[in-house]
């Protein structure tokens, strides 16, 4: 093992997380960039900050880098407060969207950088860098420059120059933005697995929702400078804490209802319980309705369009009052689907698995 | 053949037309320094074209009069001084404009290209008017810093083109890797901005050497730059004897470029 991160020997008492943001807040002029945010992030743990362009994400790392300093809030790792430190001793490691590699320097000046800014050199040096380059399996390219890679592996030295410095958070900005799809999704589990298997503790920003779902451990989703929902992928999908982050990750069906006396009538027949009362919205993913002839059920509407994907059937359904809804069937073997224009009936398989908001 | 055919008659008129229009462009600028180049062989004692002989007698005589020799190691002098003072000037200022944080960076960028937008005889005679009011004679001391004062914004504005042109993240990975903002000026920014500022330094070398406005009014009784000189010279004689100097120059320049597009090494600058 090439990298022996002081974790170990700087771990505090496990109960103080490596990154705590406590009520963090930022102002550009008059407008609020960020308000407010809080998330702890624990030992190994791999958070994403997840949101639509504009709504802070990047504000918050740059906080959390020092690029910026935060107008409320703090920010502490292992629990000193990141406040008074300059950037240049935090102990992060940013990976930039554009990598930023450093042009007029080969690879492997690159990857000794930030231990020559420390002093450190010679035999010592020589050996933490070849040790970053071989981590990213770039061993052979330390005579390179930047120009001369691809966009796969200038990232890999992006990570092998901030893995040098041991950081004890590693930051990356939309890292496989400047990469073609392709790449992207094979580089994405590989980068999931290099932080895993190093035991890094990492903070990643990005617009793509599925990229977040496969390199989190938790996933902030973010919207207009606050953080709506912090929670597992799994935990998100299944039970989003609010409609945006419903509306945001997935496919979701809303509907409106009303509430009185602890439930919600379902419009199938089936009643769901909630705290809300008065005017609410339902959500329901596609896999949680299921149709069957119309005589079955009293939630009527007809197929507008269906279509094949592999073992799903994925129907657009337009109810009878003109609610516009999508419904995931698995693919039973020689069992016809239905057509369309077909009438059908709709029914909600698991009500505690929808879910109740108040109306916006 | 199937090559040709993407091409339309109107296309290959085109091409030909920016072909021809470019040539001649190049001519515009090349020809008068080729004719004086031929006329600096010339045998005959009075400037003429075409030349009826061939000899070098002109450059031993460049090098044979004291006065012009010594001139040239004056305008040497005097580029090279306004050059370094360029660069020290110029660098910081190009870096307060593109990078500072404080108001008025544009203020700062207008006020340093004043100077060269005014005729250059206007700055030489208020320099002049200016160093007499506080009791400062013409020197080649005066002529290199009021040439510098002329030329400073050409510096500043290669540099800071430059500068504006560096993906900033670049001197934020730098800080984040553990480099002093000092730190990371001397091993990222100033050797990305190496080839603009040399592009600067050329520019204002050559300036220097060659500037006649600012320095007729500037330059030291005794210490007459070449620009003035040949200026007396072509006003009282007309042999080749100015052509031969104008040769010498021309080889200067084509050398110092060469050896500018030779240092930079196109490949490691390439962001």
């Amino acid at each position: 093992m090439m990298h022996q991160h002081p974790r170990t020997a700087s771990k505090v008492a496990s109960s103080v997380p490596v990154l705590r943001i406590g009520a963090v807040g930022k102002q550009f002029g008059a407008t609020k960039v960020l308000e407010k945010c809080s998330l702890d992030v624990d030992e190994g743990e791999i958070v994403t900050l997840l949101g639509p362009s504009g709504c802070g994400k990047t504000t918050l790392l740059r906080c959390i880098a020092g690029f910026l300093d935060a107008d409320q809030g703090d920010v502490r790792i292992d629990g000193q407060d990141m406040g008074p430190i300059p950037v240049n001793r935090r102990p992060v490691g940013v990976v930039f969207q554009s990598y930023a590699l450093f042009p007029h320097m080969t690879v492997a000046r690159n990857v000794a950088y930030a231990l020559k800014m420390q002093g450190i050199r010679g035999a010592e040096a020589d050996r933490r860098v070849a040790g970053a380059l071989a981590t990213v399996s770039l061993q052979d390219f330390g005579d390179r420059y930047p120009s001369q890679l691809s966009g796969g592996q200038q990232q890999r030295v992006a990570i092998a120059r901030v893995l040098v410095m041991e950081p004890r958070v590693l930051l990356l900005d939309e890292p496989f933005n400047a990469l073609d799809a392709k790449l992207r999704s094979s580089m994405q589990v590989e980068l999931r697995q290099l932080i895993k298997r190093l035991g890094l503790t990492a903070i990643f920003v990005t617009h793509d929702q599925e990229e977040a779902l496969t390199m989190s451990d938790r996933i902030a989703i973010m919207r207009a400078g606050r953080i709506e929902q912090a929670a597992p992928p799994d935990e998100i999908f299944d039970y989003p804490a609010t409609a945006y982050v419903a509306d945001f990750i997935g496919t979701s069906n809303f509907w409106k209802a009303s509430a009185a006396g602890g439930t919600v009538p379902l419009p199938d027949g089936q009643r769901r319980q909630t705290e809300h009362s008065g005017d609410v919205q339902i959500m329901a993913r596609p896999h949680n309705l299921k149709l069957a002839e119309p005589e079955a059920g009293e939630w009527r509407g007809h197929v507008q369009f269906h279509r094949t994907i592999g073992a799903l059937i994925e129907y657009h359904v337009e109810t009878s009052d003109g609610v516009l809804l999508q419904v995931a069937t698995m693919r039973q073997e020689r069992a016809a689907p239905f057509d369309d224009g077909a009438a059908v009936s709709l029914h909600i398989i698991d009500p505690t698995y929808c879910a109740v908001y108040p109306a916006s | 053949m199937t090559a040709l055919r993407k091409y339309s008659l109107g296309d290959i008129f085109g091409v030909g037309l920016i072909f021809a229009v470019g040539l001649f462009t190049l001519l515009l600028l090349v020809a008068p320094s080729i004719i004086v180049v031929i006329i600096s062989f010339d045998t005959r004692a009075f400037v003429s074209f075409p030349p009826e002989g061939f000899t070098l007698r002109w450059y031993a005589e460049v090098f044979q009069q004291g006065e012009l020799v010594e001139a040239m190691a004056n305008s040497l002098q005097v580029g090279l001084t306004v050059t370094v003072l360029c660069i020290l000037l110029g660098v910081p200022t190009a870096l307060a404009c593109a990078r500072g944080r404080f108001k008025g960076t544009t203020a700062l960028s207008v006020f340093v290209l004043v100077p060269h937008m005014v005729p250059g005889i206007v700055l030489g005679v208020a320099v002049l008017f200016a160093g007499a009011l506080v009791g400062v004679s013409p020197s080649i001391w005066l002529q290199s810093i009021s040439i510098t004062v002329f030329i400073l914004a050409v510096m500043v504005r290669t540099v800071q083109s430059r500068l504006v042109r560096l993906d900033p993240a670049l001197e934020e990975a730098a800080a984040n890797l553990r480099a002093t903002p000092f730190q990371s000026l001397r091993t990222v920014t100033f050797p990305l901005l190496m080839p603009a500022i040399l592009a600067g330094a050329v520019f204002t070398f050559v300036e220097g050497f060659d500037n006649l406005s600012v320095a007729i009014f500037t330059h030291g009784f005794r210490d007459r730059p070449l620009p003035v000189e040949l200026l007396a010279l072509v006003q009282y004689t007309s042999s080749p004897l100015v052509a031969a100097v104008s040769g010498v120059q021309i080889v200067l320049a084509i050398a110092a470029l060469i050896a500018v597009s030779l240092s930079i090494g196109l490949d490691n600058v390439n962001e």
